[in-house]
């Protein structure tokens, strides 16, 4: 085991509800929500119209700029309608495709195209991937293909796979992995050939022998397999580069500038589809799971599919109180059920009352325990009272930009502050101000 | 809060033992008063009432540990009202002041009624004959008069070590047991309430620095086992300058906080006009904590090397 | 006895010398007009003006002979006095309040969940957009009423922001506070407003809101003065120029949304003066005036709208504002 990160907490890991049920497959459904924004950066704009016939794998959007991303039709039958409805990260309504499935779930023709990626040019490796509209699959979307091209003058000497999983409740890298070997490490087979690397890491929680051990049996020996420390946010980036090559990645900065690359487990299988059959990304492992959940099931679900149904799919939900996409740490509240599974969707969570604990907070009594779990060397007890009176510019030369919001303060604070809620304030006010000063 | 307040239960439990009734009379009018004043305060300024969250009742007894078991009940009251409005509200309440609200009393009450708040009842058992209360010095101020006049420690009595520790001295109503208060302490380490760096750091400052001076001069000087037993040392070290709003946020800065106190203490023990420094070494040190926390900042992830 | 009194003598009069001699050497020149205009600001320090106070603004105003009168919280009196202060002309300042344009409040709107964070709707618009059902609705958690520095706005039972117009200075803060934009500053002077700035259809919006504009148009086609416009994407929109607050608008409109806070006085035709042309009657959008060619007209009070239109009309000057 390496050394680790100052900094980060150790939450109950709640792995067992889901951990150890193999991934089933989702039944065809009668109709996708697959929304456009499914990744970080610019929107994508829709390319078919209502009415229009679809096959399973077809192009719906294309990206408006670098870095963004398309979608494509889960399944195969007709655009019923171009709408908006809400959208789970933001909360607001936007645009979306809706598609009537026609039973059939045909490939659109020529896919899948089985061919062997390790003959492919580098260009086309990148196309690939672009056109297959995969995006770290970890929560963040970010899209892949400007991961892996990094701008001239930096060069990378370090692939690592994140197969941390640091998330607490969430299990479905973990399944992947254990199921799906192959898959994650011909993808980061790919990745490698794409960024012209020799070696690599692959980077699991030691809470999770099992998948280290299949791993350690089937990885070729550029890749090696390493244990990390069982510690929230060890599947941060940052942090997980900091474990692995002792590199802090320079404030401000990003993985890149210390020549690390880190794809999550999810992302390199997304990879591989999109490499060796040409297949997009429409389908992922997702952990339905939570006290809140009658049949806690690792699920694979095609992207646009309405999470009610697969709720429904696990048996529904009992003395439910909360609904979060994405893990307890640092997943988004949801208000409604009636929203598709996005590309990022790695877990959703439904919390009993009993699990959360809804109070008032008080005042910051200085205890400073925020300030010994931050992973990124903040003083977060600062920042949240600078956000209770939005003082954003003093917040900024407090680091505020640094924060990961990665949610260990809010964890460990006795008097309940929702410090990142008070942190995000503050960077949307920066952000905003940012922006008037830009305008005008 | 409510944990601290278990765990001044043994400390404040060997008090009442030893001073009686009056030492529950103390206890009560300062808790009731501090709890009163805060609602008072909240009332009149239109704020949201707060003294459900045991603060209030904890600086209360605080307090009265730190008052000899004989102040009269006017003492107790006025030392109350400067805790809470003086010692915090006027800062804007919780969270936000500077100094430790108990000790702002308790050296406002030391200055101006000198003499009550050091006419310290000696202590007996609770279950002996009840007579007219028996005043004396405490250890330190018997120590004190004992260097001043005779040049000498040994011409003080109560050197031991065993009397202090187990709590059968003058002194403050909830100071004089350093056993109780140890307990208490650990208790509150083990629930994680505080951190060890302040008591650790406070503490061992104090034996190493008296530790040296009796090593140079073992005539003029106490040995360190008697000055980590008496005095408000323990009751200091584990109880008022771990009070969380009034000392530095990171674990550095906590260790600096203890070292200081532990020298401004003895500084004054040895040195000083008062027998006792740990509430002015204490007060010292939080008007030194934006300072500390400034100097102990961590260092950021990332950070331009 | 003596030597204490000329020995603390001493040393007070040895302070007072040097205290005196700072004072004369350090002393901050400045212009005795600063202090008599800073005074005469409202002191509430809002930055309205683009300085960083009211001291700031006044050094402005008497340093700089071009300096516009940039304070829009200042009242008549005290502008009139800092004029005569500064002996030049300011130029006018254009008197604006704030106003909410939201009417969907507790009742009237619904909410998709609890909210239970900070009570700041800035911060509160950062969970899924806020919690209220209409995504441009007042989130009623009062960052509003927190910033005013005049104490002008009040939450309200309704769990909407309430100007007091009295108070309020059109310092602008409120609008820059408020996440959803819901805030605009209006002219002082009585005016009509739409208290809906969603961009939502009719049937999206009535899920939501039982008093939202509807985009129905009916406003629009009434207006006499072309003064409304309204899609189907946007609220209907009262263009304050050509606005001549009659309030047919106000009563025709099916949910209620418009507001008006001041109705304008009727017209009266002075009989001695009408040359009896019959041009009022032909301008007048509420068919209010009646009367015969070459005799005096005469304005029907209970249809009149008070939007003097014939006012500006009539060739004669015989039409007037009847005071209420």
């Amino acid at each position: 085991m390496r050394s680790s990160f100052k900094g980060g907490v150790h939450p109950p890991e709640e792995k067992g509800l889901v951990k150890d049920s193999p991934v089933v497959d989702f039944p065809l459904s009668s109709r996708y929500y697959v929304l456009l924004q499914q990744h970080l950066g610019a929107p994508s704009r829709a390319i078919v119209k209502s009415g229009e016939n679809v096959k399973k794998g077809q192009t719906l959007s294309e990206p408006m700029g670098f870095v963004s991303a398309p979608v494509h039709a889960p399944t195969s039958g007709t655009v019923k309608e171009i709408t908006r409805m809400v959208h789970p990260v933001t909360g607001l309504l936007g645009p979306c495709i809706i598609i009537d499935a026609d039973g059939k779930d045909e490939w659109l023709e020529g896919l899948p195209a089985v061919r062997d990626p390790f003959t492919m040019t580098h260009d086309d490796l990148m196309e690939a991937v672009r056109s297959a509209g995969v995006v770290g699959m970890g929560g963040a979307t970010f899209p892949t293909h400007v991961k892996l091209s990094p701008p001239k003058g930096k060069t990378i000497d370090t692939f690592i796979v994140n197969g941390v999983e640091c998330e607490p409740y969430l299990s479905s890298d973990h399944r992947l992995m254990l199921e799906e070997p192959d898959r994650v490490l011909n993808g980061a087979r790919v990745a490698m050939k794409i960024l012209g690397l020799e070696k690599a890491y692959l980077a699991i929680e030691a809470n999770k022998p099992d998948a280290i051990r299949v791993m350690e049996q089937k990885a070729p020996p550029e890749i090696q397999v390493v244990s990390l420390k069982v510690k929230y946010p060890q599947g941060a980036e940052k942090q997980l580069i900091k474990a692995l090559t002792d590199r802090e990645v320079p404030s401000g900065g990003l993985p890149m500038d210390v020549g690390a690359v880190v794809q999550n487990a999810g992302t390199c299988a997304a990879i591989w589809d999109a490499c060796a059959a040409g297949i997009p990304l429409i389908e992922r492992i997702t952990s339905i799971t939570g006290r809140g959940i009658v049949q806690p099931k690792n699920v694979r679900v095609r992207v646009g599919t309405l999470l009610k149904e697969v709720i429904d799919f696990c048996g529904g939900v009992k003395d439910a109180a909360k609904l979060i996409f994405g893990g307890p740490m640092m997943g988004i509240a949801q208000f409604t059920s009636e929203i598709p599974i996005m590309k990022g969707t790695s877990g959703v969570l439904v919390l009993t009352e009993k699990d959360t604990n809804i109070s008032e907070y008080s005042a910051c009594i200085s205890c400073g325990r925020c300030v010994e779990a931050c992973p990124m060397g903040l003083i977060p007890s600062t920042l949240s009272k600078l956000g209770e009176k939005g003082q954003w510019q003093k917040a900024a030369e407090n680091n505020l930009m640094d924060c990961i919001e990665c949610g260990c303060c809010t964890y460990v604070c006795p008097a309940r502050r929702p410090i990142v809620h008070f942190i995000k304030h503050l960077k949307a006010l920066s952000r905003s101000a940012g922006a008037k000063s830009k305008g005008a | 809060m409510r944990q601290v307040i278990y765990a001044l239960m043994p400390g404040a439990l060997i008090g009442i033992y030893f001073f009686g009734f009056p030492a529950i009379k103390v206890i009560a009018v300062c808790m009731v008063s501090c709890i009163g004043f805060e609602a008072l305060w909240q009332k009149v300024s239109k704020r949201k009432l707060s003294i459900n969250d045991w603060s209030a009742a904890l600086t209360g007894l605080l307090l009265a540990m730190n008052l000899p078991s004989g102040a009269p009940w006017w003492l107790a009251v006025i030392g109350s009202a400067v805790a809470i409005i003086f010692g915090k509200q006027v800062y804007g309440g919780l969270g936000n002041n500077p100094f430790n609200p108990a000790l702002v009393a308790r050296v406002f009450l030391l200055i101006s009624f000198p003499v009550a708040m050091t006419t310290w009842p000696q202590p007996r058992s609770f279950f002996a004959e009840p007579t007219d209360a028996v005043t004396g010095a405490t250890p330190l101020g018997a120590l004190k008069t004992a260097v001043f006049e005779h040049h000498s420690v040994t011409a003080a009595p109560h050197l031991n070590f065993m009397d202090p520790f187990l709590g059968n001295i003058g002194g403050s109503l909830g100071e004089i047991s350093a056993l109780a208060l140890i307990l208490g302490g650990i208790y509150l380490i083990i629930r994680k309430i505080i951190t060890w760096h302040i008591p650790v750091s406070y503490l061992g400052s104090v034996a190493l620095f008296t530790g040296i001076l009796w090593g140079v001069n073992p005539d003029v000087h106490a040995n360190p086992s008697f000055h980590m037993v008496t005095g408000g040392l323990m009751l200091g070290a584990f109880f008022m300058a771990t009070d969380m709003v009034t000392s530095p946020i990171t674990n550095t800065g906590k260790l600096v906080f203890g070292i200081g106190c532990g020298i401004v203490t003895v500084v004054i023990r040895v040195w000083g006009g008062y027998p006792e420094g740990v509430s002015f070494a204490i007060l010292i040190m939080n008007a030194l904590v934006p300072l500390i926390n400034r100097g102990t900042r961590p260092v950021k992830f990332g950070a331009v090397q | 006895m003596i030597t204490a009194a000329l020995v603390i003598g001493g040393i007070g009069a040895i302070c007072a010398l040097i205290l005196g001699i700072s004072l004369v050497t350090f002393a901050v020149k400045m212009d005795p007009r600063e202090k008599e205009v800073m005074d005469r600001l409202p002191g509430a320090n809002c930055g309205a003006c683009g300085y960083a106070g009211c001291a700031a603004f006044a050094h402005e105003l008497t340093s700089n002979a071009d300096a516009p009168m940039a304070c829009p919280a200042v009242n008549a009196a005290a502008l009139q006095s800092i004029i005569e202060v500064l002996g030049r002309e300011l130029g006018g300042v254009s008197q604006v309040i704030a106003c909410v344009r939201c009417k969907g409040g507790i009742e009237e709107a619904s909410t998709r969940y609890t909210y239970v964070g900070p009570r700041d709707c800035r911060t509160a618009q950062l969970i899924a957009g806020g919690s209220k059902g209409c995504q441009y609705g007042c989130l009623g958690l009062g960052s509003c009423v927190t910033v005013c520095p005049f104490d002008a706005i009040s939450m309200g039972e309704d769990g909407l922001p309430h100007v007091n117009a009295d108070k309020c200075t059109g310092c602008g803060k409120c609008v820059d506070a408020c996440p959803r934009m819901i805030i605009t500053l209006v002219p002082k002077s009585g005016n009509y407003h739409v208290g809906c700035i969603s961009k939502d259809a009719a049937k999206d919006m009535k899920k939501s809101c039982g008093v939202g504009c509807i985009k129905c148009g009916i406003c629009a086609d009434v207006c006499p003065f072309e003064a409304i416009t309204v899609s189907k994407d946007k609220a209907a929109e009262i263009n304050q120029d050509k606005c001549r607050r009659c309030g047919l608008c106000v009563s025709v409109c099916p949910t209620g949304v418009i507001d008006s806070r001041r109705k304008p006085d009727k017209v009266r035709i002075v009989p001695d003066k009408c040359k009896g042309c019959g041009i009022c009657e032909q301008v007048c959008p509420a068919e209010a005036v009646t009367g015969k060619l070459k005799e005096p007209f005469v304005v029907n009070e209970g249809k009149c709208i008070g939007c003097g239109l014939c006012i500006d009309k009539c060739p004669a000057d015989a039409i007037e504002r009847k005071p209420s």
